[in-house]
C-alpha cells in the first residue's frame, strides 16, 4: 500500500512536467516584452491617490508629468509642457503645454486636464493627503487659454517648480462623470498620455502594459511589460535565475555571493545605481539619556560603522554624514563622519557626568542607569544585526541597551508620539531636499522631526533657504546647517543603500544613471525562445 | 429537529454580534492606525516629510476614524446588516469585490489539499489498523510524523531550490497557478498548465496533513473491528476486505464527522506562508496585508464571515451526528 502510494507520488511528481511539456501546455514568452516584478500589490494606480513605490512604479509608465528629470543632468526639460516662464518674483509659474498630445483613450489633453489633476489634488475629499499637503503655498490655478496654464503661488519656494511640475497629469473626461474620486474605475485601469498604456490588472497576480504607438515622444523598443506581483525577496530571485524575468533588484548578500557563477554572468548584466535614501540611529533628545550633545557625539563614536559596512552589508553602501543625498550638490562631503573611537567616547560620556559608580558595570548619573531601548522594524534582517552589533559595542562601553522588534504600524506609532529612546531609520528622499519638515523646530510636535532637534540658527538657515532662489548660494546656506547638525549628533547617521539590480543580457544599451536605468532607451538583441514559466 | 434549528439558529445571531465586537476591539485597540501607515510608502524607508500630524489627520477624517470608537462600530453595524462590508482603505474597492477575487484560489487550492489527504490517509490509516505494528503501520507513522514535523516554509524553499531555479532542476513555475498568456491554448494545454504550477504548492500544503488523519483514522478502526459485530460478520464467512471496508471502515468514520465541522471555515483560511512563498493572491495573503496595512473593513469582513461560517458547520456537524447516528436526537427528552 505504502509503496504503491509512494510509487504514485512519484509518478505524478515527475510525470507532471513532462505531460505539461508534450500536452504543449507550455507558453512562450515574447522576447520583446519585459518582464519584472513588484513586492506587492498596488493599492490603486490612481497616481494621485498613490502613496507606495509599487503604484508610482507602475504609473511612471503610463502617467507625465509637465516636466521631466534629465538622466544625465538631473535638470528639469520639457514633457507635457512646452517651455515654461517663471515670475521675477518666483509667484506666478506659466506653462505652455505641448499639442497634439493624446490619451490612451484617443481624446486631445488641453489645459482643462491639468486644471482638474491640481483641483483634485487640492480636494479635501480627495484620498491624497500626502501630496495635498505640497500645493498648500498655492493660491490660484488658472486657464488661460486651452494650452497655457498659470499657477500663483502665496509666496517664493524654491521646490515650487519641482512640485508643480512633478505631478502626475490625469484626464479629466475620463474622471469627471460623476462617479467618486477615491473609488473611480478609471484608478484601476488607468488612462494616461504615457509611453506605455494600460492592458490588464489581475489583482495581487500581475499587471500588464503596452506600447503606446501613438505615443508623440520617440517610442521605446520594448513592446510591453509585464510586472508579476511577488511578495517574497528571495523568490524573486529563484525567478530571476530561471529565466522567468528579466528584470530584479537584488539583496547584497545575492549581488555579492550568489551572481558571480557563469550561469548567472551569462545570461544577466548586474547595475548598481543610487536613489536618494539615507538610514540612520535616531537619539531622541527628549529623554534623560540623549539631550546632552556630548553623549550623543559619543553614541556615534561608539557605532562601528564600517565594520557594520563590511560585516553586514558585505560593503555594499556609503557611509554618510549628513542628510542630504551623498551625491547631490546640496551636500557638504567635507564634512567627515565621526570616527569610531571608543576611548574617547568613554572620555566624553565621563564629562557628561557618566559614570559606574555603583561597580555594576553599567554606567549611571544621578542614580539613573544608562539602561536603554533600541527599537527597529521587524522583518530586517539587516537592521536587526546593525542592532545587534551595537549592543555589543554599547555593553562593552557600559551602556545597557534593549532591542525591540516592532512591527511597521506599531513602530509608526511610537514615532508619532515620540515614545522611544532611539530608533534605526530610514529616510527616502527627492533629490533637492528641503530639511525643513524633518529638522525645524515647528515640526518637533507635529511633524516629522521625532527626534526634537531644534536650534535656533539652523531655523534660520532653513528658512532663508526656503526661498533663496540661487542654488549655489542655497548650498551655501544647507552647507552651514549640515555643519551644525554635524556638531549636535541628534542622530547618527548610517549608510546611503545602493540600488543593486540585474537585467537580462538579451536587454541592450541599458546605462547605469545616478538614479536608475531608463527602460525607455534600452533595445533589445536577438535571443533564443523564452518560456513563460 | 425543525424548532431545534431554529432555536440554534437564532442564538447564532448574538454570538455573531460578540464575536464582532470583540473583533472590532482587538483591531481598533492594536497599535497603529490606517491613517499614519498611509502616509509612509509600505516599505521600510519612511518618507521624509509626510509624517506629519496635518497629512494624518485629514486622512483620518476622510476614513471616519476620527468619531469616537463605539460610533464608528454603531455606523459598521448598520452596513452589515444589509451584507455592505464597505470598501477597503487601502485601495477603496468594494470588501466584497476583493475577498470575491481571493475566495476562488483559495478554495480551489484547499478542496484539492483536503481531497489528496482524505485519499491517502484513509485507507492508510485504515490499512494500518488492520495490521498495527506491520512494517506498514512503522513506516507509514515514521514517515507521516517526519512529515508533519517539517516546517513548510523550509520544504517550499527547498523545493523551490531544487526544483525550480536555475540552480539544478528548472521543472516547475514557482508563482502563480497559470502562465500569463494560457487563454490561447486548447482547454487540455491549459488544464495542464495549471497542473503544473499547482504540483509544488499543492505538495507544501498536503505533507503536513497526512498524519493527523491517518493517525485518526487508525485509532477509529483499531476500535471498531474490536467490536462483537465485525466477528460475527467474519463468523458468518464474509471475505475479509468487505469486513473491513462494509462494516468496519463505515463505522470508524464516524467521529470522522466531528472534523466536518472544522472544514468549511478551514476551506476559506488560506495558508499565509504558502501564498506569500508562491505569490498566490488568496484569502491568506487578503487577510495577512489587511492586518499589516490595518485596513479594517477586510479585516472585519474576514473575520465575521469565518466566524458565521464556523457557526453554521458547528451546526452541521452536530445534525449529521443525528442523521447518522440513530442513537442521538435533538428536540426529545
Amino acid at each position: 500500500m505504502n509503496r504503491l502510494a509512494y510509487f504514485i507520488a512519484t509518478a505524478l511528481f515527475l510525470t507532471v512536467p513532462i505531460f505539461t511539456a508534450s500536452c504543449g501546455g507550455t507558453v512562450t514568452r515574447d522576447p520583446n516584452v519585459l518582464a519584472t516584478t513588484l513586492p506587492a500589490n498596488p493599492p490603486t494606480l490612481n497616481p494621485i491617490m498613490a502613496a507606495d513605490e509599487t503604484s508610482s512604479e507602475v504609473d511612471g509608465y503610463i502617467y507625465e508629468s509637465l516636466l521631466k528629470l534629465n538622466n544625465r543632468t538631473l535638470e528639469r526639460e520639457p514633457q507635457l509642457a512646452k517651455d515654461y516662464d517663471v515670475s521675477p518674483d518666483h509667484l506666478i509659474y506659466t506653462f505652455r503645454l505641448r499639442r497634439g498630445v493624446r490619451w490612451h483613450d484617443g481624446t486631445p489633453f488641453t489645459a482643462d486636464d491639468v486644471v482638474y489633476t491640481f483641483e483634485q489634488i487640492r480636494n479635501p475629499k480627495v484620498d491624497a493627503a500626502n501630496l495635498r499637503n505640497y500645493f498648500k503655498d498655492v493660491k490660484r490655478i488658472e486657464k488661460v487659454d486651452d494650452f497655457t496654464v498659470k499657477f500663483v503661488y502665496a509666496r517664493p519656494y524654491f521646490k515650487a517648480l519641482e512640485i508643480i511640475s512633478g505631478a502626475p497629469i490625469i484626464s479629466k473626461h475620463a474622471f469627471d462623470n460623476g462617479e467618486d474620486f477615491n473609488s473611480h474605475p478609471v484608478g484601476l485601469r488607468p488612462v494616461g498620455t504615457g509611453p506605455y498604456r494600460f492592458v490588464e490588472w489581475k489583482t495581487g497576480r500581475h499587471i500588464i502594459l503596452s506600447r503606446n504607438d501613438d505615443y508623440w515622444g520617440p517610442k521605446p523598443a520594448i513592446t510591453g511589460i509585464s510586472f508579476k506581483i511577488v511578495p517574497d525577496g528571495t523568490v524573486r530571485f529563484e525567478l530571476l535565475k530561471k529565466g522567468a524575468i528579466d528584470m530584479d533588484s537584488m539583496r547584497a548578500i545575492q549581488w555579492v555571493r550568489q551572481t558571480q557563477g557563469t550561469s548567472f554572468t551569462d545570461n544577466f548584466t548586474k547595475h548598481k545605481y543610487f536613489v536618494p535614501n539615507y538610514s540612520y540611529i535616531g537619539w531622541n533628545m527628549r529623554g534623560p539619556y540623549f539631550n546632552d550633545v556630548r553623549v550623543r557625539r559619543a553614541m556615534t563614536m561608539l557605532v562601528n560603522r564600517d565594520a557594520i559596512l563590511r560585516e553586514i552589508l558585505l560593503g555594499e553602501g556609503e557611509v554618510v554624514a549628513t542628510s542630504f543625498y551623498k551625491f547631490g550638490d546640496q551636500c557638504d562631503r567635507s564634512i567627515e563622519p565621526l570616527p569610531y573611537d571608543p576611548v574617547k567616547a568613554r572620555r566624553l560620556l565621563e564629562d557628561a557626568g557618566w559614570a559606574d559608580t555603583d561597580g555594576d558595570g553599567i554606567l549611571d548619573k544621578d542614580g539613573l542607569k544608562f539602561s536603554f531601548t533600541l527599537i527597529i522594524a521587524a522583518g530586517s534582517p539587516l537592521q536587526r544585526s546593525m542592532a545587534l552589533m551595537l549592543h555589543e559595542d554599547l555593553a562593552k562601553a557600559g551602556i545597557e541597551m534593549e532591542i525591540r522588534q516592532l512591527e511597521w504600524a506599531t513602530m509608526i506609532k511610537l514615532l508619532f508620539e515620540r515614545k522611544f529612546d532611539a530608533a534605526i531609520m530610514a529616510w527616502a528622499m527627492p533629490l533637492q531636499q528641503d530639511p525643513y519638515q524633518v529638522w525645524h523646530s515647528s515640526q518637533v510636535d507635529e511633524g516629522s522631526n521625532f527626534l526634537g532637534f531644534a536650534d535656533a540658527r539652523a531655523d534660520r538657515l532653513m528658512e532663508d533657504a526656503r526661498q533663496e532662489f540661487n542654488k549655489s548660494k542655497r548650498n551655501k546656506l544647507y552647507r552651514e546647517f549640515q555643519q551644525i547638525v554635524h556638531e549636535e549628533q541628534p542622530c547618527t547617521f548610517l549608510f546611503q543603500m545602493p540600488s543593486l539590480v540585474a537585467v537580462a543580457k538579451r536587454f541592450e544599451h541599458v546605462i547605469d544613471y545616478r538614479l536608475g536605468l531608463d527602460v525607455l532607451e534600452w533595445k533589445i538583441g536577438p535571443w533564443p525562445k523564452l518560456i513563460e514559466w | 429537529m425543525f424548532t431545534y434549528i431554529a432555536k440554534r439558529l437564532l442564538l447564532m445571531i448574538p454570538t455573531i454580534l460578540g464575536i464582532a465586537v470583540i473583533t472590532f476591539a482587538v483591531v481598533h485597540l492594536a497599535p497603529g492606525d490606517p491613517a499614519s501607515l498611509k502616509a509612509q510608502s509600505a516599505s521600510e524607508a519612511l518618507s521624509s516629510d509626510r509624517m506629519t500630524r496635518e497629512i494624518v489627520e485629514g486622512t483620518r477624517a476622510l476614513y471616519g476614524l476620527d468619531k469616537p470608537l463605539h460610533v464608528q462600530f454603531a455606523v459598521w453595524l448598520k452596513r452589515i446588516v444589509t451584507l455592505d462590508f464597505g470598501t477597503s482603505y487601502r485601495d477603496h474597492r468594494p470588501v466584497i469585490d476583493k475577498i470575491g477575487d481571493a475566495l476562488p484560489i483559495t478554495l480551489t487550492l484547499n478542496i484539492l489539499t483536503i481531497l489528496i489527504i482524505y485519499i491517502v490517509s484513509i485507507p492508510v490509516g485504515a490499512y494500518t489498523a488492520l495490521k498495527p505494528k506491520g512494517f506498514v503501520d512503522r513506516a507509514s507513522a515514521i514517515l507521516f510524523m517526519a512529515l508533519y514535523s517539517l516546517p513548510s516554509f523550509w520544504v517550499a524553499m527547498m523545493l523551490i531550490a531544487l526544483l525550480c531555479s536555475g540552480d539544478y532542476l528548472n521543472w516547475f513555475p514557482i508563482v502563480g497557478f497559470v502562465s500569463d498568456g494560457a487563454s490561447i491554448l486548447p482547454w487540455y494545454g491549459w488544464v495542464s498548465n495549471v497542473a503544473w504550477h499547482l504540483v509544488i504548492p499543492i505538495a507544501c500544503l498536503t505533507y503536513g496533513g497526512f498524519a493527523f488523519l491517518s493517525r485518526f483514522t487508525r485509532a477509529s478502526m483499531l476500535e471498531v473491528i474490536r467490536q462483537d459485530y465485525i466477528r460475527t460478520a467474519r463468523a458468518k464467512g464474509l471475505p475479509e476486505w468487505r469486513v473491513a471496508v462494509r462494516h468496519g471502515l463505515r463505522n470508524a468514520l464516524i467521529p470522522l464527522l466531528t472534523l466536518m465541522g472544522t472544514l468549511l471555515p478551514a476551506l476559506l483560511g488560506g495558508s499565509v506562508i504558502i501564498e506569500q512563498i508562491f505569490s498566490i493572491p488568496g484569502m491568506g495573503r487578503l487577510g495577512f496585508e489587511s492586518v499589516l496595512a490595518r485596513d479594517y473593513p477586510v479585516i472585519m469582513a474576514i473575520a465575521t464571515i469565518s466566524a458565521a461560517l464556523t457557526l453554521v458547520s458547528i451546526l452541521i456537524t452536530d445534525i449529521m451526528y443525528a442523521v447518522v447516528d440513530p442513537r442521538i436526537t435533538f428536540g426529545k427528552r
